[in-house]
């Protein structure tokens, strides 16, 4: 008995012992690692996902070559970016030192940062940014420090059958209706960090937002929210989008637009080679988003970071390596070799880009009035708050109505996360 | 006389002794897997539980607090929840009914002796062979709307069905869910009742169609009665697998559509929101559920056994 309740005691004690640890860091990375110098120097290991295109390993052996004394390894993270992330976060809880440079999904940047899990990159940010898009400086930022560098980009577009549409509608009001009178509009609807993509870019043009500039307080119980799940919803009811977007993903949608079941598709810029090897290679355009309620049209920016690990051994080297995987010359070739979208705006003006990808001022554009999804360390259940709501309302099973207080409520629970 | 009851009498005490050392090497030749048992059973849960009575903080590093049971009424306070345990037990009532109903049938057919039996045997436990996430990537594929097999062949055959988004619809959407685990699953039911089926002597069905019983009444009289114990360790693994069912809802739905099942909110929260206070909480409460489950199952079967073995 006497033992128990010394074992009680004990335990309590400890418990109370870590309650009280909890309360002295706030730092949200405050004593981060700070790295300043690029040496290319020793070891780095590379960790991004896997290299589909072989484009990554060409960066490393360029980047071998030219520096005799530093070994850049390559370690491929699985192709889909959810297992990538889990990868990385296990190494990182973990303490690892295997990983130097990450190759991060823009929307992770906050959320590593604020673990501490990166190096403080800022100098070397600061001092190139003027050759960034400025778009994609702005997914590095956190607590005003630059946790990254951009490695490439991405921004949605609207493919349109230019056999049935001579010239893409104005805004997307426009484009719903002509849908309607014709085969449809396709779009990532299913329920996933795809449509939160897909409903933000129509917010963003819509001028709404569904969280204020320093992600701290939910602002997703608006008119903009309101009117834009009252739109994409009709357009299911409406039939100007197939009941069968509920179920797209990217390539689900690509398959559609590509066997001539649509007359419109939003998607990414992949999805336009692979189109004109098909079918209707020669019946399909594409432009930039259009506006919405009378203001110009507005993007969400996708693309990849690379960080360094704030358990790596090596930060000079590694620095060094990030730096010349972001130089005009390695962008390039990412770009003309892999479409891979570049993060310097100059790439888009070089004629080898331009040669491989057609559409290069285009998505210059798409990328320059893309914003970034909501920078935050909840960034995961702020986007499931969205996409569970829109997903709701889609289906009819929330009004618009609901479905936007819930949204709000949802990410503002996020933002209070512990 | 005397030595027999003195022979008696020593006898408890004799056994007695007999016992304790035989306890004692008892303990001992099972210590081993006791103590494997507990590293990588009895370890991890207490971990979990632990796990489950704190929180850690997603955006501060290394901040942690002890919340008691706070992880516990959020989740059981949750819609949420409930929808997913409603789920998740609709799920592996039906699923598991169907694949008794089939399996058993299929059992029964590949006891019949009969020319390619072998084959067929091989045959019919290939989708079991399969892993589960291609059986889910391929059953996703087979109702993809407008362009999947199911769709077209309803419309080609004009029967209803060929416009319904069958994954983008309630119940549509667990209604795949249960034929994709019900393909995959049946024929595992189906080589466990098999085996059942094979201890059972001929002796019985001779006697049996001696005394003038059916084929009917020798599968109801006969046949079932002693498959009962196959069939019920059948239904335990069954069930047990079903009440934790994953990799169908993740890659079929991501659990849109009324197929979230418990284990997709675990590791929602645990992976993808990194919440490992609630995620943990939510496992655990995954855990005593399929525990209880399998006590109820335990209770059964162990009954059955000892009621068959009064009977024969």
């Amino acid at each position: 008995m006497l033992r128990v309740a010394a074992m009680l005691a004990a335990l309590a004690i400890g418990i109370a012992g870590c309650g009280g640890s909890g309360d002295d860091d706030d730092g949200g990375g405050g004593d981060a690692k700070k790295v300043t110098e690029a040496k290319p120097t020793g070891n780095v290991t590379w960790c991004i996902g896997k290299d589909t295109t072989g484009a990554f390993g060409t960066v490393v052996d360029n980047f071998n070559k030219q520096n005799p004394d530093a070994n850049v390894k390559l370690l491929e993270l699985p192709e889909d970016a959810t297992l990538q992330r889990e990868q990385q976060i296990q190494r990182l809880q973990a303490e690892s030192d295997e990983c130097d440079v990450l190759g991060m999904d823009v929307i992770w940047t906050a959320e590593y940062a604020g673990q501490g899990w990166l190096q403080d990159i800022s100098d070397a940010v600061e001092k190139r940014k003027d050759e960034f898009i400025p778009s994609t400086v702005e997914t590095a930022l956190y607590e005003d420090k630059y946790w990254a560098m951009p490695f490439n980009t991405n921004a949605g577009f609207l493919y349109y059958r230019d056999d049935q549409v001579p010239e893409a509608p104005a805004n997307w009001e426009d484009v719903y209706k002509q849908a309607q009178q014709d085969n449809g509009v396709v779009y990532q609807g299913f329920r996933y960090e795809g449509l939160t993509v897909n409903f933000l870019e129509l917010l963003y043009s819509a001028g709404g937002s569904v969280v204020n500039d320093d992600a701290t307080e939910a602002t997703a119980d608006s008119q903009e929210v309101r009117d834009v799940l009252t739109f994409m919803a009709d357009g299911i009811k409406d039939g100007a989008a197939p009941k069968a977007v509920t179920t797209y993903k990217e390539e689900e949608s690509r398959r559609a637009f590509e066997s001539g079941n649509a007359t419109f598709m939003r998607n990414w810029p992949y999805a336009y080679a692979l189109g004109k090897e098909s079918k209707i290679g020669d019946e399909f355009a594409i432009t930039t988003f259009p506006g919405y309620g009378g203001n110009e049209g507005a993007g969400v920016l996708g693309g990849y970071n690379l960080a360094i690990s704030a358990y790596s051994k090596n930060p000079e080297g590694s620095l060094a390596f990030i730096n010349f995987a972001t130089e005009p010359e390695q962008q390039v070739i990412q770009a003309s070799e892999a479409s891979l979208p570049a993060v310097l705006t100059e790439v888009y003006s070089d004629p080898k880009v331009e040669k491989a990808m057609p559409f290069a001022a285009d998505l210059l554009k798409a990328v320059e009035q893309a914003q970034p999804r909501p920078v935050s360390p909840v960034y995961p259940q702020m986007s499931e708050a969205i996409y569970n709501h829109v997903y709701a309302a889609l289906q009819g099973d929330e009004s618009p109505d609901e479905a936007a207080s819930q949204m709000n409520e949802d990410i503002q629970k996020a933002i209070e996360t512990f | 006389m005397e030595a027999a009851t003195a022979r008696l009498k020593s006898r408890p005490a004799e056994r007695g002794g007999y016992g304790r050392s035989e306890r004692r090497l008892a303990a001992a030749m099972l210590a081993p897997s006791l103590i494997v048992i507990a590293a990588v059973a009895a370890y991890p849960i207490g971990y979990a539980f632990w796990l489950s009575l704190t929180e850690y903080s997603v955006r501060v590093p290394d901040r942690w607090r002890f919340v008691g049971f706070d992880n516990y009424t959020d989740a059981l306070s949750s819609p949420e929840f409930w929808d997913a345990l409603t789920t998740t037990f609709i799920f592996s009532g039906i699923s598991v009914a169907l694949e008794l109903v089939i399996g058993l049938g299929m059992a029964l057919c590949m006891h019949e002796a009969f020319k390619g039996r072998a084959l067929l045997r091989t045959v019919v436990l290939v989708p079991w062979a399969i892993l589960t996430v291609v059986t889910a990537i391929t059953w996703r594929t087979i109702f993809e709307p407008g362009l999947g097999l199911a769709p077209v062949l309803l419309d080609k055959l004009g029967l209803p069905g060929a416009d319904v988004v069958w994954l983008g619809q309630e119940p549509y959407a667990l209604g795949v869910m249960i034929l994709a685990d019900v393909w995959k699953t049946a024929p595992f039911m189906a080589l466990l009742i098999l085996a059942g089926l094979q201890v059972i002597p001929d002796e019985l069905y001779d006697a049996a169609k001696v005394d003038g019983a059916s084929a009917w009444q020798r599968f109801w009289r006969v046949t079932l009665p002693l498959l009962k114990p196959a069939i019920l360790v059948a239904l335990i693994f069954r069930t047990l697998d079903a009440l934790r069912i994953f990799d169908l809802p993740y890659v079929l739905t991501q659990g849109a559509n009324g197929t979230t099942t418990l284990s997709l909110i675990a590791q929602q929260e645990l992976t993808a929101n990194r919440l490992i206070g609630l995620g943990s909480a939510l496992s655990i409460l995954t855990f005593v559920i399929v525990m209880v489950v399998a006590f109820i199952y335990i209770r059964a079967v162990g009954g059955n056994i000892r009621a068959l073995a009064e009977e024969t």
